[in-house]
């Protein structure tokens, strides 16, 4: 299970590590990003406690015995560190084998000093904020739309244009008939919003106005562009893609393979959840319901023997224990002394939430599976694979399912329409070069070559077609 | 009779009047609703109109109106590693049912195993399948199951836990003086084991074996022979002359995938130069080996003892053959003639369960020379071991009361044992009757205890089908319901030590493989990774070791005893059809469904009637009888009301009809479904014989309601005939008479110019590839009289990427419809019950048409498989009115259910007559439950359960009523196999892309690829020169070609 674990972990330090950093002067802030990307998925955030590996807080003191590059060269390969005999390592390997640091050769001294001046900010500074407090900043991602106040401001100028030069015909009218020596006969409102022209062109524009809505509403009957239902888990991609860089395909392994992405699985939380305890915004309430789904012990860093016939009453002593135990940690209450009634308030209401969000009518137990609700729906009869798109094709995620790694709640960013599906068959070009699946297309690939086509798109090799989606 | 006349039943070759007018129209009897009514005479009037103009509208708003419903995404707690949603995981594993056997891989999705394929490792079969491995998979997903373990209290069952069943007849097991374990052939050395467990416990114990459809005869005769009781290797492909009495080693008889492997190996024509077997077959109705046979010579069931008699008296002396008629014994002296001029490559195999007849058997292929040679002992078969003569004893004993307690495992003797002997009243004797059954069936309704078993996809186990070869069984699906297998539950029962563990009896296979398969082995040095490798593969080579007695028999004695030819009018055989054996497939509905290959009926037995020819355009049935005629027959004393088929090819005097069906407890599928001809059955020297010399047939009594067969149904080939009687086109009817219609048949039939068949004999074959030359050379120059000639305006469609097509060879299919069930299976096509067939509404995308050929009485047979044969100019394409059906790129013929609206244009247009429209609501994909037939009054369509759907393929859509549908060329397969191409960044392979029903066929009869690839298997097979397209003339560009029929007809052997 370990070494299991230990593979996920350098495959994310492989996605996480993918950005490098030439860095100057070392600061806090720099750390902090530092720190998320290449230590926090081991290293407790508090300092304090250790996880995964061991809690950072007082690390220089502890290395402060030998050469400060032995603490540089210890961050970016232990290993090698450990093979060379130096003492402290050796000492550390001992208390942590077998789990492996991973390796982070990309970092600069600058970068480790950062981190380290990082570290030290988070030991001093105040006990409340380690848990709760630094929330990700990312937001629910609004479309850029043109604002409401503009359509209002434009149609207003042209109304006042239309009444202008109403009145200038009006006038114009007036002078002419006295040009004439005709006396002019003005209309009143009432005789000009009753006439003929006036009524015929309101029932006109009533026709047409109410047949282009019911013909946009009927398309998009079942559509659900910017559906964002609220999950049973307030799970955040925009702290998880977002800030914390996990590569897509880390937690939808399906998506190189498969059709379906794949909702990852409660154990794909476990790889790293098993080390975060305590989640950066919601505290226990969130994170609970992944260990209680599985039966993670996170006082104990284990899984819960026995947990699948565990009856619901002794489940909830498990994880209200988890969640008041917590609450005292943070803070700063001891062991001994009471919860406060506020606390128990809050520990009564995260399980309520956990246990509404855990269970329905069919599933009556708090272990299984997270019942997620389902964002994207195709209709049964159009087929869609992933791995066509995504291996094959090399199309990025976010280009139909938008900036995610922003988004806080996820929602639909596509409309999932036929018509939108084809227009990017339409544009899209085959990877036409690399694949020597494609050779069998010889006339397009004389065509590229003698410059008669430019680009194959999928619609070239017969991406329009009804029998490549429908069957 | 013209030469290479072509025709699939009495009625287009008599040119019926009738016949004609109600196959004029195609979709002309469905219109006629429940109530008698007929749809199209129905008036509807203004306020019809309104009701329905109301009706839209409400329901329109109403279903906008409606929240989107909430969809659930519900992933694993803790992901298998194995599984990866949405890709298909293949298993090694083996389908047994009693000795029927089948080396297999089952398809899962997401842990559902929903399609079978053939394990292409074993030597037997090489990757084919049959029908009923095919359709065993549904049989998982059966409602009618047994869900817990029960017993019986006052006369009525109630579920039990399995501690209280194996508590309580552990008590009565340990009290009872005799008991008696009846089961069906075992062939798993693993279960073997467990059973001498339970005798080492139970030491009063005793294992009865015996057959649904016995071979015993050809057991005893070897072990009287041999000294070795066993049915020997047969090797059909080695041998150049093949003579079967009455065997249908193609369908039924032992081991049909096997047999039919090496039966085509030897008949593949690839031109003028190619070599093929000549295969004899002497029967008395045609049986569907008997149809793809070169020469029938036709005998009364009751003779064909004297006719192996008189056989053997030509090769090895001794005279016999009483009774024969001149015909007869004409025919077999030239038998026997084509038989010495290829000894020791000739094989002669009867079905007689006759002990002496299967001694002269052995003798004749003794004399030939064929022992060693086409017929082994190392590689023998274990596919039958039973002996009914040990049931029959068992009854005596039963009666007697000297049995305390029965064990059934599996096995259904109430039904499937011939009732002369009482089986019924003697099991009433018996003080404990226990059943280990998978489902409810007529022998479980007379037990007290009910040990429900897993389905084969949830069993650990093996199975040995021959001597020289072990495959093994595993789990694909953990257990549905509370069962338990039926090995472990032996072995609880005997409290063997050997049962510990979370997977006890997989812990018991492998101990046993562990001692007799590994010990025995030098590949693998740890017994894991040889477990491991076995596993994988599903197949495990061992010795067969050698025979080691020779031929030692007295021949006299045994010609002295051969069964004496009846003398009586009317004689019945009674066979085992394809798709039901004898009643153990009658609960699924997709072989109940599948219509018999060579009657092309379905859901029940019919009885098969010879038919006369007078020689002057006139036909007639037994007792002037006609298709879908009620008669009563009386077989043995016993009278059932059956409906006829005519049949061609019967022996005058003799009538034949199916085991397997008339079962009053096999759930809604198969309860009542036909008549039981078990009851009629006799018995020799103890030992089964399927046929009956005591019957009469009346005359007609009444007509069928729901005659479900297919014979008519979707023939191809349209020509009409003008006021003189003439064949003329349609085509010429429109130009050139006066109107069409009038004085002039428009037909559908198969009697035509039409170049749907084409066939030869072995010896003309140079000539008539010459005429086929021609034949195709008219048609294409026919095809080039077109205004908008095809190849202009289309030259450049399919020059690149892929061009799909298809290749049939008609000379290896012999029409067992394994690919009509792995089609149904791969594209989940409804059931639709029989009085829906009998409608014309069968949904089949690939039916097998059989065409007769030749003689009148005794024709040959071509089977034809068809399906939607991709025209890249097709008729049906032009015609949509919604554009619902469409050309790919790729030619291939697309069909877009959602864009359908139903005109069934297309239908009408189709030449071949190969697009199903979903009349009802087969699916309940409809949102209105009133559109669903109800076919046997149960509550909803046979397969939309939530159980059965469990089966469907998530890749392919689940029709709703209304739309038409057809072969797609398994689309998704297609899909699949390019995009594996693409990821793995390579050209296609043809291997990539398999059709469900090429992969099923055990013959290789199909073979599906790329046209642009010059190198893949179907480039190689199109340049065969016997190959033809189906009704080239009309310039439809099919884009599946078939090859001429050719048989190696021996012409002096008179029909």
């Amino acid at each position: 299970m370990i070494i299991h674990t230990i593979k996920r972990f350098t495959f994310i330090a492989v996605i996480a590590f993918l950005p490098f950093y030439l860095s100057a002067e070392p600061t806090p802030a720099a750390g902090k990003t530092l720190f998320a990307n290449n230590c926090a998925s081991c290293h407790a955030k508090g300092m304090k406690k250790a996880a995964t590996g061991p809690a950072l807080a007082g690390v220089e003191e502890r290395w402060a015995d030998y050469p400060r590059e032995d603490l540089y060269s210890w961050i970016r390969n232990s290993q090698a560190l450990i093979k060379a005999g130096h003492p402290r390592a050796v000492e550390l390997w001992n208390e942590y084998k077998p789990t492996v640091m991973n390796a982070a050769q990309h970092l600069t001294d600058e970068n480790i000093e950062s981190i380290l001046l990082y570290v030290d900010a988070q030991v001093n500074a105040a006990p409340a904020e380690g848990a709760g407090g630094e929330a990700g900043a990312g937001g629910v991602a609004v479309a850029k739309k043109t604002p409401a106040w503009l359509y209002y401001a434009l149609f207003g100028v042209l109304a006042i244009l239309a009444l202008l030069l109403t009145r200038v015909i009006s006038n114009l009218n007036v002078i002419a008939a006295k040009k004439d020596g005709r006396e002019y006969e003005s209309k009143s409102l009432i005789e000009t919003l009753t006439g003929k022209g006036f009524v015929s062109f309101i029932i006109f524009a009533g026709v047409i106005f109410a047949g282009y809505t019911t013909v946009n509403k009927a398309v998009s009957l079942g559509r659900q562009e910017g559906y964002a239902p609220e999950q049973p888990i307030k799970f955040s991609h925009a702290t998880h893609a977002g800030i914390q860089k996990i590569d897509c395909q880390y937690c939808h392994d399906g998506a190189r393979r498969s059709k379906h992405s794949v909702i990852p699985a409660t154990n794909t939380c476990m790889n790293c959840h098993s080390a975060i305890n305590v989640g950066s915004k919601y505290g226990t309430a969130e994170l609970t319901k992944i260990f209680a789904s599985i039966g993670w012990d996170p006082a104990n860093n284990k899984y819960i023997d026995g947990y699948e016939d565990m009856s619901n009453d002794k489940i909830k002593d498990i994880y209200t224990k988890w969640i008041a135990d917590n609450y005292k940690t943070e803070n700063s209450i001891d062991d001994d002394t009471p919860l406060p009634d506020e606390a128990v308030e809050i520990v009564d209401d995260q399980w309520n939430h956990i246990v509404e969000s855990l269970t329905n009518d069919q599933k009556t137990s708090i272990y299984g599976p997270i019942e997620w609700i389902r964002i994207h729906n195709l209709p049964d009869h159009a087929y869609f694979n992933h791995a066509q798109h995504v291996t094959v094709g090399e199309i990025e995620c976010q280009q139909c399912h938008g900036t995610v790694e922003e988004m806080e709640v996820m929602a639909q960013h596509s409309p999932l329409s036929m018509g939108w599906c084809i227009n990017c068959h339409r544009q899209t070009e085959v990877q036409f070069a690399d694949n020597e699946y494609y050779t069998s297309y010889e006339n397009y690939h004389e065509a590229l070559k003698d410059g008669t086509k430019e680009a194959v798109t999928v619609e070239d090799i017969g991406g329009l077609e009804c029998a490549k989606c429908h069957y | 009779m013209k030469d290479n006349t072509i025709w699939v039943g009495e009625k287009d070759l008599n040119r019926d009047n009738k016949y004609l007018e109600s196959v004029d129209q195609e979709f002309k009897s469905p219109d006629i609703l429940d109530n008698g009514e007929v749809l199209m005479e129905k008036e509807s009037n203004r306020r019809d109109f309104l009701k329905f103009l109301g009706f839209s509208v409400g329901a329109a708003t109403v279903a906008s109106g409606c929240d989107i419903p909430i969809k659930r995404a519900i992933p694993y707690v803790v992901k298998p590693d194995t599984i990866v949603p949405g890709v298909a995981t293949y298993y090694a594993s083996t389908y047994v049912e009693g000795g029927d056997y089948c080396p297999i891989l089952v398809k899962c999705r997401e842990g559902r195993p929903i399609k079978i394929e053939g394990n292409d490792l074993s030597p037997m079969t090489k990757g084919g399948t049959s029908a009923r491995a095919q359709a065993s998979v549904l049989s998982l997903y059966d409602t009618n199951r047994y869900r817990s373990p029960q017993m019986k209290s006052d006369g009525a069952f109630s579920n039990v836990s399995w501690t209280d069943l194996d508590n309580t007849i552990g008590t009565k097991l340990g009290s009872s003086k005799n008991i008696r374990i009846v089961t069906n052939t075992v062939l798993s050395p693993s279960a073997k084991e467990a059973i001498k467990e339970f005798q080492a416990k139970y030491p009063q114990s005793k294992v009865i074996t015996y057959d649904p459809v016995s071979s015993a005869a050809i057991l005893e005769a070897n072990e009287m022979s041999f000294g070795d009781r066993v049915i020997p290797g047969y090797h059909f492909d080695k041998a150049d002359v093949i003579v079967s009495f009455n065997a249908d080693f193609l369908g039924t008889w032992i081991s049909p995938v096997e047999y039919a492997r090496q039966y085509i190996s030897n008949r593949k024509v690839n031109g003028v130069n190619s070599k093929m077997s000549r295969h004899i077959q002497v029967e008395s109705h045609m049986s569907m080996t008997g149809s793809n046979a070169d020469n029938r010579v036709l005998v009364k069931p009751s003779h064909l003892g004297s006719a192996i008699a008189y056989l053997h008296g030509k090769i090895a002396g001794g005279g016999g053959g009483n009774g024969l008629s001149d015909k007869v014994k004409r025919g077999l002296d030239k038998v026997a003639d084509n038989l010495r001029a290829a000894k020791g490559k000739s094989l002669v195999v009867s079905a007689s369960n006759n002990i002496y007849e299967q001694i002269l058997i052995n003798d004749i292929n003794n004399v030939l020379g064929n022992y060693g040679k086409t017929i082994t002992f190392s590689d023998a078969s274990m596919q039958r071991q039973g002996n009914e003569s040990e049931v029959e004893a068992l009854v005596s004993q039963m009666s007697g009361g000297l049995v305390d307690s029965v064990i059934f495992m599996d096995c259904n003797p109430m039904y499937d044992f011939h009732k002369s002997v009482g089986f019924g009243e003697a099991l009433a004797k018996v003080k404990n009757k226990i059943a280990v059954a998978y489902q409810p069936n007529e022998t479980t309704a007379l037990c007290d205890y009910i040990a429900p078993t897993h389905h084969v996809l949830e069993s650990w186990g093996d199975a040995q089908a021959k001597r020289d070869q072990i495959t093994l069984i595993q789990p694909t699906i953990s257990k549905l319901f509370d069962t338990r297998q039926k090995e472990l539950t032996l072995l609880t029962w005997a409290k063997s030590d050997k049962v510990a563990g979370d997977e006890p009896y997989l812990e018991f296979v492998k101990s046993v493989w562990k001692n007799k398969v590994f010990a025995n082995q030098t590949s693998f040095s740890s017994f894991n990774s040889f477990w491991d490798n076995a596993l994988h593969d599903g197949i495990v080579k061992v010795n067969g070791g050698s025979n080691n007695g020779g031929f030692n028999v007295d021949v006299s004695l045994a010609k002295s005893k051969v069964s004496k030819p009846g003398n009586s009018e009317l004689e019945m055989v009674i066979y085992e059809p394809v798709s039901m054996g004898n009643g153990q497939f009658s609960t699924n509905p997709w072989l109940m469904e599948m219509p018999d290959p060579v009657a092309r009926t379905s859901w029940g037995n019919y009885l098969a009637v010879h038919v006369s020819y007078d020689g002057n355009k006139k036909f007639k049935g037994l007792n002037g009888l006609i298709d879908g005629d009620l008669v009563e027959v009386s077989v043995g004393g016993k009278t059932m009301t059956v409906p006829v088929v005519l049949q061609f090819g019967m022996e005058p005097g003799t009538v034949a009809l199916a085991l397997g069906y008339g079962r009053t407890a096999a759930g809604k599928c198969g309860t009542d479904v036909g008549v039981n001809l078990n009851d009629s059955l006799t018995a020799n020297q103890g030992l089964t014989q399927y046929y009956n010399t005591d019957v009469t047939v009346s005359g007609k009594v009444g007509r069928e309601e729901h005659f479900s067969s297919v014979q008519y149904h979707n023939t191809i080939g349209v020509t009409a005939e003008n006021n003189n009687g003439e064949t003329i086109n349609a085509d010429e009817a429109t130009l050139g008479q006066t109107a069409y219609g009038v004085g002039i048949m428009g037909y559908q039939g198969s009697l035509t110019e039409r170049s749907v068949i084409y066939n030869s004999n072995l010896k003309d074959l140079g000539e008539n590839i010459e005429h086929l030359k021609e034949k195709r050379a008219e048609a294409q120059h026919l095809n080039d009289q077109t205004l908008y000639p095809f190849e202009e305006y289309t030259a450049n469609n399919y020059k690149q990427g892929h061009y799909w097509g298809m290749h049939v060879d008609l000379n290896s299919c012999i029409g067992c419809n394994a690919c009509t069930v792995a089609c149904m299976a791969e594209n989940n096509v409804p059931v639709v019950g029989k009085k829906e067939v009998s409608r014309h509404h069968e949904m089949t995308w690939l039916r097998i048409d059989r065409y007769y050929y030749g003689d009148v009485e005794n024709p040959s047979t071509v089977y034809q498989p068809m399906m939607c044969q991709h025209c890249d100019n097709a008729p049906c394409e032009n015609v949509c009115p919604v554009n619902a059906t469409n050309h790919s790129s790729e030619g291939v013929n697309q069909m877009i259910y959602n864009r359908c609206v139903g005109t069934r244009y297309c239908a009408n247009n189709c030449p071949y007559k190969v697009r199903r429209f979903n009349w009802l609501d087969y699916t309940t994909a409809d949102i209105f439950p009133g559109n669903q037939p109800t076919l046997n009054g149960e509550e909803i369509p046979f397969g939309a359960d939530n159980l059965t759907r469990m089966v469907l393929n998530p890749d392919v859509t689940v029709r709703a009523r209304g739309v038409i549908e057809k072969c797609s060329f398994c689309t998704q397969r297609l899909q699949e196999g390019k995009l594996t191409a693409k990821i793995e960044g390579r050209r296609l392979r043809d291997t990539d892309v398999r059709t469900a029903c090429q992969t099923a066929c055990p013959t290789g009869a199909i073979t599906f690829g790329d046209r642009n690839n010059k190198n893949g298997d179907l480039s190689k097979k199109l340049e065969s020169p016997v190959n033809y397209v189906a009704l080239e003339e009309i310039n439809v560009q099919s884009s599946v070609t078939y090859t001429m029929k050719v048989n190696n007809k021996d012409e002096s052997i008179e029909a």
